[in-house]
């Protein structure tokens, strides 16, 4: 990774002018004699013939068609909780709420049975759900009819559920990938060819699409919240990357994992150069607004509900369960309006964070899960535990931060975003497998940057990816996913060249041009040989009796100690592309100057020339490509 | 010479995932045919294979397929035995899924074989639009629909039949195409149907001097005739020793069909249905005499023996002489200019006579006009002109066959990715021909393939949402004739082509 640490001045687009096509990627096209060229991996082959002038116009549909018809396909298989009565999974929790929020007054919504998959998401999913319900009842009132319903398997009620999760991303999730991929292209000077590529491999990734149309949920409409948000900081719209950015809190409390990298970009945006108050200020107002737009239906409505006397059903052990509320209620009338608007925020607070769980839930693959295998962590009391994992939380969060509070620079945007994913995926407290997700995206983005079809991009990528999913192996295995899991992830490690099917990445021509280390290529080849071990053990040797999950627990310590690394690796790519390290030598150097010339006057201030510096290249890209186009 | 990309193999991955995530998919009744199939060859000795009976599904393709059938429930039987069991009616355990849409998939690999020969084999100056052609019949939505959702082995026949029309390429190798011609004929009778196109071929271009016409080559007629015989005496031989034969061919000929299949095949007698539906209406009004006797049928919708009510009711015989006259027809060309380019014009002809005049014609079966003119589509651009509203009626013709909800999207998705990219990439292609262009056509094709959008939308979901189940067969008796007219008009293109060129 070294060779090609020091980033965006990469050798590559200097040979460009040379070449007959724009790429900044050319390993996509590997062989540089210009009359031999051939595809790098397959997923470039199927582009190959629309290298010369198709436009994107034509390829775009197609893209959407085929990624969709993956999704619907996949969608035919199990789904989460699938005839597993009494409490069923996911799929059912995300049912029920669209029974009770078309059938129930607002203000009850997050009271109603608790113990039956009460609502625990914030209210942009409610509303979400309500809308759905809505429609589902159009077509047959049957399947979210009040209690009635529970555990109803039709047929056509899996065909629309999984319609709407498909319908769902192809208004946030894809429009927003297909715009960020866009913008990051335009600004990094990546050619429209090597970006429908990229897009590709992009939708493709199997940890969203298994999750989301397999084991059923609507991760893609957070993601995709977020990735508008990422756009929007893309193209220095600080305001509206705060309106997404709620949005998405407001949809899932998961996009807290990149609350604290947006929120060091924007204050950084705010702080440097030069303090821009006025920006500060509306950011801060803003967010206060969309917060308050979102939950305005939730407050309004419970609010009309007591003026028409219908209060929520709180039965003595729910106040109990929700602390948060019973510590305000001394201080609160009963009468007063407050009374019904601090009961609902409480109770969705309480819902939302349900900080009364365990450390883990089922077996993740962070650190707690890992270091519980060897040393048991549930004798210890759950706030010792909380405090003790916010704590390692901040910490891995921190270098990730600071840098980009320091150097606010949209590239370093999508690396940020990852490490404090990872950072809060691997240390915080209530970790699902499925938030693997939430590190996974950002670093599946960079496929789209600058180099991100280059070997060693994809190799950590892909190998990011591939072990993500691998982690969430048992969670598909109950859901009888073990199919589509298998066929999903091999096609795009097909598609891009990885492991499993090909070894190109790591051994060959290629691979040694691509000046990655040994040390690099070892650890994967290691991992990944791990991996598919793993499965042939799964697949073939029983458990040990007295240890039943001992596969899965080989699952999470593999896959832990494999992100852990994928942690590393984004933040320290973040730290050499910052450029911090070469302002530290220079900062240095200028001391040891200094103590030398002792006296003498400094010559320039420190951070402005290199923040010059460092701005220029992908203006220059922006330039050398309008250029070419004209 | 460049690599064409994606290759075969590349294309052939991909789509095999697609294929395996349709494990699950609605199947139709055909997957309990193949099933009942697997039993009937495992269980029971060859004597009995067509006498058995426990399933209405009874073995009704050539001894070849049976011989299939035979050497798949060899490895069936370590997957689940229970697949194997005649009287297991309606088994479908997921063993058994799995397994037998495997073997669909497993097979379809001697069509990918068959492309990748085509491919190899073709000029170099036209390997690219070869390479073009030969993916677009891999990813074909067609075989996906019938092979991998509806459920039957049309890849794997095609793909036998694709190599035998490229070994028919080469004097040398003419001999072998005739061989795999036989062969298929023995797995699946209705290739029977180009049978006339490759009999005068091979006539003339192998059994007769290509200098003239009256001079035999006897070395190669009894090279071929013995071949041939031999193909026919281990398909059929056993059959014919044990005095079976008569119970045999009463098998693959069942005459007791009625003229349309339940729902019709866009063809002339859908057409021909669809005008007496009119004029059942118009009738009374104008004084035509209705025959009483054929209205039950009338309202009983599509299903049985079709009998008309204003029109006048349809022979076998005069079905048998259409199809009969219209392949003699392009056979003469074929006959006094036997390139291999006139042989497979005269297949694809062959191919829509019979499936336009035939007699209980399956909506499949346009099948075997896609494919062959698949390989012509790219000649010039009157070829493509007269592909493009077959490209579109013929697949769109086959969305009946699937009418569950949740193989909607992507029978109807599937096909619409299918022709924007291939109508583009031929479009690009295909070369400027020499000859004028057939005036009207072009236009007519545009207009036409611009009605599919709201008929597709009309006969899935607004029919339903609109009637509710009401005149079911009023979105079918549409999508046949409108089918019917893009067949027809692409038959009257090609033919124009074929026999200008």
């Amino acid at each position: 990774m070294s060779s090609s640490g020091t980033p965006h001045k990469s050798r590559k687009k200097k040979k460009d002018p040379s070449q007959t096509m724009n790429t900044s990627n050319e390993v996509s096209l590997s062989e540089s004699k210009a009359s031999a060229q051939t595809p790098g991996f397959p997923l470039v082959a199927f582009f190959w013939p629309a290298r010369k002038s198709t436009s994107q116009w034509v390829i775009l549909p197609l893209v959407l068609i085929i990624v969709g018809l993956f999704r619907w396909c996949t969608g035919l298989w199990g789904y989460s909780g699938f005839q597993t009565p009494p409490m069923h999974g996911d799929y059912e929790a995300q049912r029920h709420w669209m029974e009770i929020t078309t059938h129930l007054p607002i203000c009850q919504w997050y009271f109603y049975d608790l113990q039956y998959w009460g609502l625990d998401y914030p209210p942009l999913t409610a509303y979400h759900s309500w809308l759905l319900g809505k429609i589902g009842s159009l077509i047959d009132p049957s399947w979210f009819a009040l209690d009635a319903s529970r555990g109803v398997e039709q047929p056509l009620l899996k065909v629309y559920m999984r319609a709407t999760v498909v319908v769902s991303e192809y208004f946030s999730y894809i429009p927003a990938i297909i715009i960020l991929n866009r913008k990051l292209a335009h600004i990094r000077g990546v050619n429209e060819w090597e970006s429908s590529i990229a897009l590709v491999a992009i939708l493709m990734q199997p940890a969203t699409i298994l999750v989301d149309h397999g084991h059923f949920q609507y991760n893609t409409v957070m993601l995709g919240f977020v990735l508008a948000s990422v756009s929007c900081m893309f193209s220095d719209h600080p305001i509206w990357a705060c309106v997404f950015f709620v949005s998405a809190l407001c949809y899932k409390q998961m996009a807290l994992y990149y609350a604290p990298a947006v929120f060091a970009y924007l204050l950084g945006v705010c702080l440097l150069p030069n303090l821009h108050l006025g920006r500060f200020i509306a950011i801060a107002l803003v967010t206060l607004a969309s917060f308050a737009l979102i939950f305005a239906p939730m407050l309004l409505g419970s609010l009309y509900d007591a003026h028409r006397g219908i209060s929520p059903p709180l039965s003595i052990t729910d106040r109990e369960a929700n602390p948060l509320f019973a510590t305000i209620l001394p201080y609160i009338d009963a009468q007063s309006l407050l009374y019904p608007l601090t009961l609902q925020l409480t109770q969705i607070v309480h819902r939302v964070f349900p900080f009364a769980r365990g450390l883990f839930e089922d077996k993740v693959a962070n650190i707690w899960c890992a270091i519980h295998t060897l040393h048991k962590l549930h004798e210890y009391p759950i706030p010792l535990l909380q405090r003790v994992s916010s704590f390692a939380t901040l910490i891995a969060i921190l270098p990730a931060g600071m840098i980009i509070s320091l150097f606010p620079r949209k590239e370093l945007l999508p690396w940020t975003l990852a490490s404090t994913a990872w950072g809060f995926f691997l240390c915080s407290f209530q970790v699902h497998e499925k938030s693997v997700l939430l590190p996974l995206l950002p670093m599946t983005i960079l496929l789209g940057g600058d180099g991100g079809l280059s070997v060693e991009m994809r190799a950590w990528v892909g190998w990011a990816n591939m072990l993500g999913v691998w982690t969430m192996f048992p969670l598909l295995k109950r859901d009888e996913l073990r199919v589509p899991y298998y066929v999903i992830s091999l096609l795009w490690a097909y598609l891009l060249g990885l492991p499993p099917t090909s070894l190109d990445l790591y051994i060959g021509k290629r691979a040694a041009r691509s000046g990655m280390r040994l040390s690099t290529q070892l650890l994967h080849l290691t991992f990944y040989a791990a991996m598919a071990t793993w499965h042939l053990i799964e697949a073939f040797v029983p458990t040990p009796k007295a240890k039943p999950d001992l596969w899965v627990v080989l699952n999470v310590i593999v896959g832990c100690a494999g992100f852990g690394i994928c942690y590393l690796w984004c933040t320290w790519q973040l730290i050499l592309r910052s450029g911090v390290m070469e302002e530290w030598f220079d900062f240095r150097a200028q001391m040891q100057e200094k103590e030398v010339k002792a006296g003498k006057e400094e010559k320039k201030p420190l951070l402005p020339p290199t923040k010059g510096k460092r701005a220029t290249p992908p203006r220059d890209a922006k330039g050398a490509k309008m250029a070419k186009k004209s | 010479m460049a690599e064409l990309y994606p290759s075969i193999a590349q294309t052939a991955v991909v789509v095999t995932a697609l294929k395996i995530l349709l494990f699950p998919a609605y199947k139709s009744t055909d997957f309990e045919v193949h099933r009942n199939w697997l039993a009937i060859t495992h269980s029971l000795p060859v004597k009995s294979w067509y006498y058995e009976e426990t399933s209405a599904w009874t073995l009704d393709y050539p001894p070849f397929f049976a011989y299939f059938e035979w050497l798949l429930s060899q490895a069936a039987r370590y997957v689940d035995p229970g697949m194997l069991k005649i009287h297991n009616l309606g088994y479908e355990s997921w063993q058994t899924v799995f397994y037998q849409r495997s073997t669909v998939i497993a097979a379809d690999l001697v069509l990918a074989y068959a492309l990748y020969r085509y491919i190899q084999s073709s000029p170099p100056s036209s390997q690219k639009s070869s390479h073009a052609v030969a993916i677009s019949i891999l990813l074909s939505p067609a075989l996906l629909i019938i092979d991998h959702i509806h459920f039957q082995y049309n890849g794997f026949l095609y793909g036998i039949l694709i190599l035998s029309l490229n070994y028919a390429r080469k004097q040398s190798t003419m001999l072998l195409g005739g061989l795999l011609f036989a062969v298929l004929l023995c797995m699946k009778h209705i290739y029977l149907y180009l049978a006339p196109a490759y009999f005068v071929y091979l006539l003339r271009a192998h059994c007769l001097s290509q200098r003239s016409m009256f001079r035999i080559r006897f070395g190669n007629s009894v090279k071929l005739g013995s071949i041939i015989l031999a193909v026919f005496g281990a398909a059929f031989g056993p059959f014919w020793y044990w005095g079976q034969i008569e119970q045999v061919l009463r098998r693959l000929f069942p005459f007791s069909r009625g003229l349309c299949h339940a729902y019709w095949a866009p063809n002339v007698w859908a057409l021909y249905s669809f005008t007496d539906r009119v004029l059942l209406l118009v009738a009374p009004r104008i004084g035509l005499p209705i025959d009483q006797s054929a209205l039950n049928s009338v309202t009983r919708g599509l299903i049985g023996d079709t009998s008309f009510a204003v029109l006048p009711n349809v022979d076998p015989r005069l079905t048998f002489a259409l199809t009969l006259s219209f392949q003699t027809l392009c056979l003469l060309k074929l006959f006094f200019e036997p390139t291999w380019e006139t042989f497979i014009g005269a297949v694809t002809l062959c191919g829509y006579a019979s499936f336009l005049f035939g007699w209980h014609v399956h909506e499949k079966a346009i099948l075997l006009v896609i494919i062959p003119f698949s390989l012509l589509a790219l000649k010039d651009r009157r070829f493509l002109g007269a592909f493009r509203p077959l490209a579109v009626a013929g697949h769109v013709s086959l969305f009946p066959l699937i009418f569950t909800a949740a193989e909607y999207p992507v029978k109807t998705v599937y096909t619409i990715f299918w022709l924007i990219l291939f109508l583009q990439v031929f479009d690009r292609l295909a070369p400027v021909s020499s000859r004028p262009r057939v005036f009207l056509l072009d236009r007519f094709s545009l207009l036409y393939i611009a009605i599919s959008i709201p008929l597709i939308l009309y006969c899935s979901p607004i029919h339903e949402l609109v009637f509710g189940k009401k005149y079911e067969f009023v979105p079918l008796m549409f999508i046949s004739s409108y089918s019917a007219v893009g067949v027809v008009g692409s038959w009257i293109g090609f033919s124009i082509v074929y026999f200008t060129s």
